[in-house]
């Protein structure tokens, strides 16, 4: 029998006729010290085995990463039958000897026993190694009779409070289908939100670290995770809060009492001046507006600040510039203009007349039509596969990152190929017209009834929403329409929670979700009530953002000084005070052309415009400043585009480029027309301090900058240079000195 | 008269000049053609008279400003001492002149320019002459008057206007509508130029002020383009709270020709009910039916039901984008059966686009149709039922998912077959040179032995599928037009204007029929015209801007010749037999250098048109065209067809300006050589005078210096004149479009061979 088989050529023919062979064998050689009684699952037990030992990740033997050596099995061991497959059927059969288990390959690699790539990843007395060994032994069955199959995964205990510098151990309890339950903490990966906070080792022991505030372990195991929710106090008694001005001072404040950290008193009027200035409309208050706000004494100053703010086109400006980025208006052809002008515009202009977030989304998911005519149109020209429309549209209006679910099931989260494809589907019915344009099309809805096909299972889906129904969708319905119906549901658990944490990021430099766009059970809130708050009140306002804004920079949270006191310097997620961040790259530009006196021109666009109302991105090609300061590029819908580290190059750029010198040593610019000025010096000096830092110069620093305008000067050769020319010098070097404190360069 | 037209022409040599200070050869595609490129200001109010001036190309000799309605008239303006000021026209508008768009044209050397539009409103206009780019230099302009600018390039204009609290505004700005390159952008701003409303969609804002106080309204291009082509008339318009106020009129789109079908009264019988309500009950109608409605709110879906027999058949005819809309109308049609648990639709007809009869361009860079959409994103289909039964129609607008635009109205009509067609017609184009579509927008002002080509396609309505005879009516002197047949089920004709050597000049505006046996009747459409509103040289950096002509001025020359005539080498019907040969002797009248020994030739005409190319030489006098009729297998009767390729002429623009240049140059020249003459006898005289005359010898010796130096400056100019023309006169390099004079064919039958 085995020679019929053998007759036949093959490889596979060869293995089956081992197969047999084994199989015949197993019965009578098998000792019952090498078979235990219990049966060992293929999908229960062995693959967690590959998972842990992290044979199926990327760059080993997953198959999205090619698999090393030919063995590939699914990514993260989503896909059970093709990894029993993998593992049995293929390879010449050598990766399993059932005869002799020790020798099999898999066994013998994992050890290191044969020259293993990856190194040992298994020791001989392990629970791993047991757990192959005995299911090779036991015939390398894929199913056990009376196969249970996995349901759940807890993590015990799910939250808790922490002490700085202690340890937690934490266990994986995996149930299944019969109702029973196993200890599989061994077999479980786990992985930390924060190694600044947390650690987290193979065994699932929690060591944290001297930082408050709330740290996340990841537990995962065969496709399922669970999370465990560390509150690390600080444990300082909080005696000394602002009083509350909203919700978000109430969820902020309580927060920090249950960890302990006090926060940091309000800051001054000037900082709230230039701090609020610079997050909403993106500029520097003027000088006259610095005065005239410091010598307000009405309680409500910072509300109608606030107010004036977000009514002025500067706030238009700076969050279309914020939103164009993130929905790749990008130039690529010169051509593109039209298109790119009109898109800015739109959102730009939406913001302006504050039309409300899910109607916004609601027009550009649903955009028909021509770029002229309806300007969101050129979304489908920049993103013209469903494939992206879906991607850009669950990351940035849903912050869910689909990507891994296009190819294999999400390895964090709940996201199956199923979810990616069937939300792919809304899109499946967007028609394309060439229009008179080049380049462009028209876009419409066409009829029929919609359908994405999941490229794996080959099987016609139709839209649903992370797996909720959507209803019925009637061939002649636009599914794009739903799509927005269900995003702007009160109930839908994604849209307004993305927003609000994005916004939240964008005035207090962390997400309560971080990053912004990476909603997932595994990495959640820092401070979950406030973000449940923000997200029933945005929804309950009718999706207005400029409710929002208000909301977020009329709280006391908002307006703590950065100065940290002697407690919470360690806290970067608590809000406990300001965290400064560095002007981006177009505030920059701005905010030293406001100091400067020279504005920077841009191609196409009319003298005077500012860099945060620049279109698209083509002027970072012809702006040095904007690329070293890390202006993005359009070309994605992460936020993690926009640069906002330091570099050397910035340095240099501030410190001695001649596009700064020139706006310095400019005819037209601050210094020259001060110096032209029959005004007091001191008045020039508190002219400069009110425009770079919205304060007036102490008496030191009044004292001090007086000096040095009026200093003699020699030149090279030691001669003493002619007084006007010193004061000029003198000037321009005071101006450059302002531009490069740190006070100028970041918003605090 | 006389007098008046050779002054007008000797202004106009110099006027040449400033039109020409464009570079006057930029089109190294097509021969040069007069193009009126901008009249400022671009309107007027009814009633009035109204100093025009002008810009465009090629236009020198100009005998008038004309326009589409006889109401509009100009003369020339002339200055103090009775001289005409170059490019300036007092133009007036009766008081009985209709509102609305009309079409302006100069007559040059060359004959009729291409056109602009010119509007004739109710109000009072004003022309902004100062820039105004910033809050502290923005126009007054008073409400309800109409401003005529142009765009500064890369600035935002500024107008600064007073109104009161509660007070409606209507703030509407023409610019693409009237032919103007600019996209405006509209907005209403503060005292400070803060923005308070935008509107970027080639919409009107409707502004009441919540105080008394100054507005701004600011404007710029989208991507912030200007200059003269980037002109705009903005009005600011008072307004009762609900009162309708109507758009400044905008051109027609090309495929508006198609709308309204012949004897359509203006109003729709019927109006959608409940039009707001998106999700209503159908309202039942019966057939036939002509309704109003429109697509608002926002996903608009309007049902109506009706009852029809089995056998019955009805055209389903809506205009929306016809009407100036930007919708894509879409239709539904659904069987009706009741059941107990609600109802059954089963789909019967699905009715979206009237498809453009012939290919349209793809807008790439090289030329493969014509960027003329002739179809539509209405609907014109048919339905036929098949059972006796209730039928809902379900229409909805593919581009109205999330716009609310209560302005966006259609018009249904559903009715019995009712045969008709529509024309269109554009000049032909063909690949010249990669981007190039200049030939789109030429004007037709022939030269005289030119023939030139007009496509002409068919909306065909209600299954007529017949042949079309083409025609044109009221041609000047010396022109003939001959229609190529539209065959029938076909949806392509060409026109061909042929001016004879000898045609005097001449202009007309004359009228395109079609006609054809509807019915067993004949039927005669009169057609339109579409052209480009500006020459588009490059198709990759302008965005062609189609529409269609108010009328169809023809003009000759009377002056300049075409560079050759290709001509059927006598007057007659050439006699052929089915299935043999036939040759046609080509006669050519060359009238300038060529660049390359041939031209090939394709073959215009139903049942000549698979003719193979074929070259003819370019340096002979005569040529030959022989078909191969059993291969075309050209039935028995009567043809007409004409031939066409393209060809590089040596061209010499406007030669003739050189000699009139050179004699007044020689005349200067004369004058000059007099007045040296002069200065030396008088200094002459001088030094020889007697002491009492001396000082009358030395005023006249002065005055005599004065007169050389002007002299001589009159001769630098003529000299700098003189180098300019003959610069523009020397031979260049410039491909056009040649085509053949008609000819006309009649096919015998073949004898019968075999005997029975």
């Amino acid at each position: 029998m085995a020679s019929a088989f053998l007759s036949k050529s093959g490889i596979f023919s060869l293995h089956i006729a081992r197969f047999l062979l084994i199989v015949a064998a197993s019965g009578s050689i098998a000792s019952a010290e090498e078979t235990p009684h219990a049966p060992v699952s293929f999908v229960n037990d062995v693959m967690p085995v590959f998972t842990k030992a992290g044979c199926n990740m990327g760059v080993c033997h997953a198959k999205a990463g090619g698999g090393q050596n030919g063995f590939q099995l699914s990514l993260l061991g989503f896909e059970a039958a093709d990894d029993y497959a993998s593992l049995v059927k293929e390879g010449r059969g050598r990766r399993i000897v059932p005869v002799a288990p020790e020798q099999s390959l898999v066994l013998r690699k994992a050890t290191g026993q044969t020259p293993h790539g990856g190194g040992a990843r298994l020791s001989r007395d392990s629970e791993g190694y047991a757990i192959l060994k005995n299911w090779i032994a036991q015939g390398a069955h894929f199913e056990t009779k009376a196969e249970v199959e996995f349901v759940s995964l807890e993590v015990q205990p799910s939250r808790g409070i922490t002490p700085r510098n202690s340890t937690q151990q934490l266990r994986a309890i995996a149930t299944y289908s019969d109702g029973s339950t196993r200890d599989v903490t061994g077999m479980s990966l786990f992985e930390t939100n924060s190694e600044a906070m947390a650690e987290v080792n193979g065994d699932g022991l929690v060591t944290v670290q001297d930082i408050p505030g709330k740290a996340a372990v990841m537990v995962r195991y065969q496709g399922k995770a669970a999370v465990f929710t560390a509150a690390i106090p600080l444990g300082v008694e909080v005696t000394d809060l602002p009083p509350s001005r909203n919700f978000v001072d109430d969820h902020v404040f309580a927060n920090l009492k249950e960890i302990g950290i006090p926060p940091s008193p309000l800051c001054d009027d000037a900082t709230f001046l230039r701090r609020v200035s610079l997050d909403i409309a993106g500029r520097l208050p003027t000088p006259d507006e610095a005065a005239a706000f410091l010598s307000s004494s009405d309680p409500n100053r910072r509300e109608q600040l606030v107010d004036r703010l977000l009514k002025s086109p500067g706030y238009a400006d700076f969050f279309a510039n914020k939103w164009t980025s993130l929905l790749k208006n990008r130039r690529d052809d010169a051509s593109d203009i039209t298109s790119n002008f009109a898109f800015h515009a739109w959102i730009r202009d939406s913001l302006l007349a504050n039309v409300p977030y899910d109607q916004i989304v609601r027009e550009l998911l649903g955009a028909t039509g021509t770029v002229v005519a309806n300007p969101p149109v050129a979304w489908y020209k920049r993103v013209k596969e469903p494939k992206d429309q879906l991607e850009d549209v669950a990351q940035l209006f849903l912050g869910v990152r689909l990507q891994c679910a296009q190819c294999h099931h999400h390895p964090f989260e709940r996201w199956s190929q199923d979810d990616y494809y069937s939300l792919s589907a809304f899109f499946s019915q967007v028609g394309r017209k060439p229009s008179g344009v080049q380049g462009e099309d028209l876009i419409f809805h066409k009829r029929g009834v919609a359908t994405a096909t999941n490229v794996r299972s080959g099987i016609a889906l139709k839209p649903a929403a992370f797996g909720d129904d959507v209803g019925e969708i009637l061939p002649d319905q636009d599914p794009r329409l739903r799509l927005a119906d269900w995003m702007s549901s009160p109930e839908n658990p994604f849209f307004a929670k993305a927003l609000v944490n994005r916004y939240w990021k964008h005035f207090f430099n962390r997400g309560l979700i971080d990053p912004e766009d990476d909603i997932r059970d595994t990495n959640p809130p820092t401070n979950p009530e406030l973000l449940a708050a923000l997200e029933k009140h945005f929804i309950e306002s009718g999706f207005d953002l400029k409710d929002l804004v208000r909301v977020m920079t009329t709280s006391a949270a908002y307006q703590l000084s950065a100065e940290p006191n002697e407690h919470n310097l360690v806290d970067l997620q608590n809000y406990s005070r300001y965290y400064p961040r560095r002007l981006q790259a177009e505030v920059l530009l701005d905010a030293i052309d406001d100091l400067s006196g020279v504005r920077t021109t841009f191609a196409n666009l009319p003298p005077g415009t500012r860099a945060v109302g620049l279109p698209d991105n083509s002027y970072n090609r012809s702006s040095e400043f904007l690329r070293v300061f890390g202006r993005p590029d359009s070309t994605s819908v992460c936020e993690c585009e926009r640069v906002q580290s330091s570099s050397l190059a910035q340095s240099l750029h501030l410190i001695n480029s001649s596009e700064l010198k020139n706006k310095l040593t400019s005819s037209t610019g601050r210094a020259a027309k001060l110096l032209a000025s029959d005004s007091a010096l001191e008045d020039k000096v508190r002219e400069l301090y009110l425009t770079a830092f919205s304060r007036e110069p102490q008496s030191d620093e009044l004292r001090f900058a007086v000096e040095y305008v009026n200093a003699p000067l020699e030149d090279a050769a030691g001669k003493p240079v002619p007084e006007a020319q010193a004061k000029r010098q003198n000037m321009q070097d005071l101006i450059w000195a302002l531009i490069n404190t740190k006070e100028f360069l970041f918003n605090h | 008269m006389t007098n008046f037209k050779s002054l007008l022409q000797i202004t106009m040599i110099a006027a040449a000049l400033c039109l020409n200070a464009a570079p006057a050869f930029s089109q190294a595609v097509c021969l040069p053609a007069p193009r009126l490129l901008t009249t400022t200001p671009m309107g007027g109010q009814v009633g009035s008279t109204v100093e025009v001036t002008i810009t465009g190309d090629n236009l020198e000799d100009l005998d008038e400003l004309r326009f589409s309605h006889p109401a509009i008239t100009a003369v020339p303006k002339v200055d103090a001492s009775g001289a005409p000021v170059a490019n300036t026209f007092l133009v007036t508008i009766a008081a009985d002149c209709p509102a609305g768009l009309h079409e302006a044209r100069v007559m040059s050397r060359l004959g009729i320019s291409s056109s602009r539009v010119f509007h004739v409103g109710q109000w009072p206009e004003v022309l902004r002459n100062k820039a105004n780019t910033s809050v502290e230099t923005a126009w007054a302009l008073p409400l309800n008057t109409v401003c005529n600018a142009t765009m500064t390039r890369q600035a935002v204009d500024h107008y600064a206007f007073q109104a009161k609290a509660g007070q409606r505004i209507v703030i509407d700005c023409a610019a693409k509508g009237i032919d103007s390159k600019l996209q405006a952008v509209l907005i209403v701003a503060d005292a400070q130029g803060n923005d308070l409303m935008v509107e970027r969609r080639g919409g009107v804002i409707d502004f009441t002020p919540e105080q008394d106080g100054t507005y701004m309204v600011k404007i710029h291009d989208l991507t912030f383009n200007g200059g003269p082509e980037c002109f705009y008339r903005l009005c600011l318009q008072t307004a009762a709270p609900d009162e309708r106020v109507p758009r400044l009129p905008s051109t027609e789109s090309v495929s508006s020709f198609s709308w309204p079908p012949i004897g359509l009264p203006a109003e729709a019988a019927l109006a959608e009910a409940a039009p707001d309500d998106p999700a209503g009950d159908p309202q039942q109608i019966t057939l036939p039916c002509d309704l109003s409605g429109r697509f608002f709110p926002a996903a608009d879906v309007d049902r109506f039901e009706f009852t029809a027999s089995k056998g019955e058949v009805w055209w389903i005819e809506v205009a929306s984008e016809r009407l100036g809309r930007p919708t894509d109308p879409s239709i539904i049609v659904q069987r009706v059966q009741k059941t107990d648990d609600g109802e059954t639709l089963t789909d019967v007809a699905e009715l979206s686009d009237i498809p453009s009869p012939v290919k349209v361009s793809s807008n790439g860079y090289a030329y493969d149709g014509p960027p003329y959409n002739a179809g539509s994103a209405d609907i014109n289909g048919k339905l036929e039922i098949k059972e006796d039964g209730v039928y809902r129609v379900q229409l909805t607008d593919l581009f109205g998912g999330t716009r609310t635009d209560p302005g966006n109205v259609y018009r249904l009509i559903i009715r019995r077959a009712q045969p008709d067609f529509s024309i269109v017609s554009w000049a032909l184009h063909m690949e010249l040179r990669n981007g190039d579509r200049n030939a789109l927008s030429k004007p037709i002002a022939l030269r005289g032995g030119a023939t030139m080509a007009f496509e002409v396609v068919v909306i065909r309505r209600d299954g007529f599928d017949g042949p079309i005879d083409l025609r044109m009516e009221n041609l000047p002197e010396g022109v003939t037009a001959t229609g190529l047949t539209i065959p029938a089920g076909k949806s392509r004709g060409i026109m061909l204007f042929t001016a004879a050597p000898e045609a005097p000049r001449g202009l007309t505006s004359a009228k395109l029929l079609g006609v054809a046996t509807i019915n067993g009747e004949s039927v005669t459409r009169e057609g339109r015209v579409a052209s480009m509103a500006w020459p588009v040289p490059n198709a990759w950096s302008e965005i062609p801007a189609p529409r269609l002509l108010a009328d169809i001025p023809v003009s000759v020359s009377g002056g300049e010749l075409a560079p050759i005539t290709l001509a059927p080498a006598e007057d007659k019907i050439y006699e052929a037999v089915a299935g043999q040969t036939l040759t046609i002797p080509l006669a050519h009248s060359r009238r300038s250098e060529f660049s390359g020994p041939k031209i090939s030739l394709k073959t215009f005409g139903a049942g000549f048109e698979g003719t193979p190319a074929f070259d003819v030489p370019l340096d002979a006098d005569a040529s030959e065209a022989t078909f191969d009729l059993a291969k075309l297998k050209v039935a028995p009767g009567e043809y007409t067809i004409a031939f066409y390729g393209s060809a590089v002429a040596k061209y010499r623009y406007h030669p003739e300006s050189v000699t009139i240049a050179e004699a007044v140059l020689k005349t200067a020249q004369d004058k000059a050589t007099a007045a040296a003459a002069e200065v030396t006898k008088l200094t002459e005289s001088v030094g020889t005078a007697a002491p009492e005359d001396k000082a009358a010898l030395e005023a006249s010796l002065e005055m005599a210096k004065k007169q050389q130096q002007a002299a001589d400056a009159e001769v630098a100019a003529a000299d700098k004149n003189l180098k300019t023309v003959t610069a523009k006169a020397a031979p260049k390099d410039i491909v056009d479009i040649v085509v053949s004079s008609p000819i006309h064919i009649r096919v015998q039958p073949a004898a019968e061979t075999v005997q029975k």
